[in-house]
């Protein structure tokens, strides 16, 4: 009859519109992470799938960014990194600078950086097309992002709540990187689980 | 010789007396940015408010932030440190501008920026003392790379007695001020749901085609998501702007508040302004839907009773009696064949609705703002539904019939053989129906606008069935069929006196038409329903006579017919835009209209002159009256000076205002000129954006002291 086959046509409008709105461009806490693999530093590739069942961070970084190296000259993040990996949390340094610009490295920088400055992430992952860093819409360095076991993303933002290139104000700043380590060890969910990145602007082609 | 802490450039010598040789200066400098400490004053009394400013003159291609600086950077912070007593405000920041590389967007400030600063002078400082104003500068500074900068910088202001000159200051203040978000003209409201937040900017008159650009700068990160655009809608006297919400969104309560830098396209360049916002939230938390979620029953519920009640309106009602009446006459037919029809009828109903349903949301994604009956808001569809209405009325009437048919219009279509028939009578019971539907079911259907598109279809449908409802209850059911009364010359009568209500609404329509487009457009739309009943007229009495008179008639009528189209359109086309005339503002004039004749007169007796060219669809045009050229100083200091204001308004481009803005290099408005006293005085151009204190410095500069 017309009238149902007019009904179905209705219908398959509605369920592709709302198919449609469904969408989203950007990860979004409690949402799983997008997912990709990429070359790393110690010379393998990286596949975020395979690290299901481990929690996961991904720190953003440019070692020649005034804001990165405030983090890195005061020790926060190495001991950020050493409280993660006493967790069982992979932490992973994410470069998406492109070649040529600020923070572009290859392997053995990469490795020779870490260790001058006493950095102990589980590997460093190269993003230089930037596709990684705009599957995340990273936009800082440092900018960071916590994945639970399940591949849920339970973290977006910055390292601490004082935006400045001041090493002196780290000791006044909450440190939600710290607190949220805290809580994931205590079995909570993160109190604050999207927080305002600061930094330079992540150095993508283009 | 005092050096500047950092990379000391000033080799000036200084007004200022050196302290000490750590002192620093008013100026310093990095590789990238020279930044000084100024003030609106040279020397300050005791309790005096001045202003302080940080200028940043920044190398090309490289920028300093706004308090927000976007998804990046760092807004640049200015620590005063002042002799006790005194306190120094906030910084007022000027609007800043959009610096988007690759995915991120920043905002901030390229060439220069000054930020300002109220200070209080305590009143206990002794005069003849110095007045030591130290400021500690943090900035981030950008290109490709970043670098956060510091330094100090020094001012000592001489404290001088009361009534004492305490000079200009610097004249960058001033420029600075220019730049500072205006208190917005317009009502700025914003509804908020979890697809996003939209601000409404009302009241914009005529203006609202001439902008270039619109941005809204959120003054918190993550209200809004930076590097989204945002789409802008303009419709009638509105700007509609969507914004997608950041990643730490707004509660539905809290107060949004930013800048709105508006670009307007004007002859001497664009010129963009910024207005502060401050929009309060909601009471109550929004209607929560999503797409994902299922339509609530009740909307659809109600939908569909509105949808039966349409049938009782006086559009609607005379169509459906006469396919009623059509049923009564054919009740004897095959009871399948009835449904067929009932369900044809339907359709042709359905899918009308859902034609205005997809163009509705059409209209919406692509901009316009609209409402139930937004095909209202065009004149020329109010005309020509005004038209059909009555065109109807006649046919009930019985002034023509269409066909061999003794019934009018819609008893033609309802009676034409076959299902075309019913389904057309479908399509014509929506399009009448939606004039009704205005007043009696706005609330709904402003419910059903607000909602994503599924939401909405299944409401228009709901709606749609609602209104096809009785009759496709009528011819599914026999029994109720019998129930109808027997037909007879009741029907004819009835039928007549359907008409009234159709020339009711035909009537309510010119009213409509005649507040959109003024007075003359009812002239338009009642001499076209003359012309139009005249061709109805003509068409019937000439359609039984022979073959050659029938063609004349047809030719005639058509020839009216199309008369009335005609001058229906271009009639009220041109009385639309006679109704957009401004009305000129009579009370309290501080001004004279503009003619080159006066202008020539005055500046021949050698009277300064203010001249101001305007139009009533520029924006800055408008806001510089407002915030400068009405305020109380002027105002005073015009009167003080004895300067004519004179006023030219190029609304509709006048060509004796379009020859002068030539001389002076120019393709619009504004323009203002300043004609200092004497004879063969030049003309001063103020700048196209203005402040109380820029035009009255310009009006002091040339009367001087004298």
């Amino acid at each position: 009859m017309l009238i149902n086959r007019f009904s179905q046509f209705v219908l398959a409008s509605l369920v592709f519109v709302v198919a449609v709105a469904k969408v989203y461009a950007e990860p979004v806490v409690n949402q799983p992470a997008p997912l990709f693999s990429a070359a790393t530093a110690d010379g393998t590739t990286l596949n975020l799938a395979d690290l299901r069942g481990k929690t996961v961070i991904l720190e953003w970084t440019n070692h020649e960014c005034p804001f990165v190296k405030k983090h890195y000259e005061s020790g926060n993040i190495q001991s950020l990194q050493k409280q993660a990996a006493e967790q069982g949390i992979v932490w992973l340094q994410v470069i998406s600078s492109a070649p040529g610009k600020q923070g572009h490295v290859d392997a053995e920088t990469a490795k020779k950086l870490n260790a001058e400055r006493g950095a102990t992430p589980a590997n460093t992952v190269f993003d230089p097309e930037g596709s990684i860093g705009k599957l995340y819409a990273a936009t800082n360095t440092p900018q960071l992002f916590i994945i639970n076991p399940e591949g849920i993303l339970l973290y977006k933002g910055g390292i601490d709540s004082i935006p400045s290139a001041d090493k002196a104000d780290i000791a006044k700043a909450e440190n939600y990187i710290s607190v949220a380590l805290k809580e994931l060890a205590a079995g909570k969910s993160i109190t604050k689980a999207s927080t305002k990145p600061y930094g330079c602007t992540v150095k993508y082609a283009g | 010789m005092c050096a500047a802490r950092i990379f000391s450039i000033a080799m000036i010598p200084l007004l200022l007396s050196c302290v000490d040789a750590r002192a620093s200066s008013f100026e310093a400098a990095t590789e990238q940015v020279k930044a000084q400490l100024i003030a609106s004053v040279d020397a300050v009394h005791p309790g005096a408010e001045i202003l302080l400013g940080v200028q940043q003159r920044i190398i090309p291609h490289w920028h300093t932030y706004w308090k927000n600086p976007g998804d990046s950077g760092l807004g640049t912070r200015i620590a005063y440190d002042l002799p006790a007593g005194a306190t120094a405000g906030e910084i007022q920041w000027p609007t800043p501008e959009r610096i988007t590389t690759g995915p991120v967007t920043n905002y901030g400030y390229s060439n220069q920026v000054t930020l300002l600063s109220k200070l209080k002078v305590p009143d206990g400082v002794a005069i003849g003392s110095v007045f030591s104003v130290k400021a500690k500068v943090n900035w981030l500074v950008c290109k490709e790379e970043c670098i956060p900068q510091e330094v100090d910088l020094a001012l000592d202001l001489p404290v001088v007695l009361p009534g004492a000159d305490s000079g200009r200051g610097s004249p960058l203040i001033e420029a600075a001020r220019a730049g500072l978000p205006v208190a917005s003209p317009w009502r700025i409201s914003r509804t908020q749901s979890d697809n996003g937040l939209t601000l409404r900017i009302q009241g914009l008159g005529q203006q609202s085609g001439f902008i270039g650009n619109v941005w809204f700068y959120p003054d918190e990160w993550g209200w809004v998501a930076h590097s989204a655009d945002q789409p802008r809608h303009i419709s009638g006297d509105t700007i509609e702007l969507q914004l997608k919400p950041g990643d730490a969104p707004l509660s539905p309560e809290a107060h949004l508040t930013g800048i709105l830098a508006v670009t307007e396209e004007t002859g001497g360049g664009s010129v963009t302004r910024g207005y502060s916002v401050d929009v309060a939230g909601s009471d109550k938390a929004p209607a929560k839907t999503t797409a994902s979620e299922p339509v609530p029953a009740s909307a659809l519920l109600l939908a569909l009773i509105g949808g039966v009640v349409l049938n009782l309106m006086p559009c609607v009602f005379p169509v459906l009696s006469i396919k009623a009446l059509a049923l009564i006459k054919h009740a004897r037919q095959d009871a399948r064949q009835t449904r067929l029809h009932g369900a044809v009828y339907t359709l042709g109903i359905l899918l009308s609705f859902l034609v205005l349903g997809v163009i509705l949301i059409a209209l919406k994604t692509g901009g316009a703002e609209i409402g139930w009956g937004f095909q209202f808001q065009s004149p020329l569809f109010v005309l020509a539904v005004a038209y059909l209405m009555f065109a109807v009325g006649l046919s009930l009437s019985g002034v023509f019939t269409m066909g061999g048919s003794i019934a009018g219009v819609g008893s033609a279509l309802a009676e034409r053989p076959g299902y075309a028939g019913s389904f057309f009578t479908g399509v014509l019971a929506t399009v009448v129906a939606t004039p009704c539907t205005a007043p009696f079911m706005g609330a709904a259907l402003g419910f059903a606008l607000s909602q994503p598109p599924p939401v909405l279809l299944s409401v228009f449908l709901s709606l749609g069935l609602g209104l096809a409802l009785p009759y496709l209850l009528l011819s599914n059911w026999p029994s109720l069929q019998r129930r109808l009364p027997k037909p007879g010359i009741w029907m004819d009568r009835l039928k007549q006196a359907m008409a009234f209500p159709m020339y009711a609404a035909a009537v309510w329509l010119v009213w409509v038409l005649a507040q959109q487009s003024g007075i003359n457009a009812i002239v338009v739309a009642l001499g076209g329903m003359v012309a139009i009943a005249f061709a109805a007229w003509l068409y019937e009495i000439t359609k039984y006579s022979g073959k050659t008179t029938q063609r004349t008639g047809l030719g005639f009528s058509a020839l009216s017919l199309i008369a009335a189209l005609f001058g229906g359109y271009f009639g009220v086309e041109t009385s639309a835009s006679a109704v957009a005339e401004p009305t000129p503002e009579i009370a309290d004039r501080h001004w004279e209209a503009y003619s080159s004749a006066r202008l020539k007169q005055l500046r021949a007796e050698g009277k300064p002159v203010f001249v101001n060219f305007t139009a009533a669809w520029c924006i800055s045009c408008l806001v510089n009256e407002k915030v400068a050229l009405s305020q109380e100083a002027v105002i005073d200091a015009f009167k003080q000076g004895g300067i004519t204001y004179l006023k030219g308004d190029w609304t509709n481009r006048d060509p004796e205002i379009t020859r002068i803005l030539a001389e002076f290099g120019r393709s619009g408005v504004p323009l203002y000129l300043y004609y200092p006293p004497g004879v063969s005085t030049r003309p001063v151009i103020l700048p196209q954006i203005l402040t109380p204190e820029i035009v009255t410095q310009a009006v002091a500069a040339s009367l001087g002291p004298a």
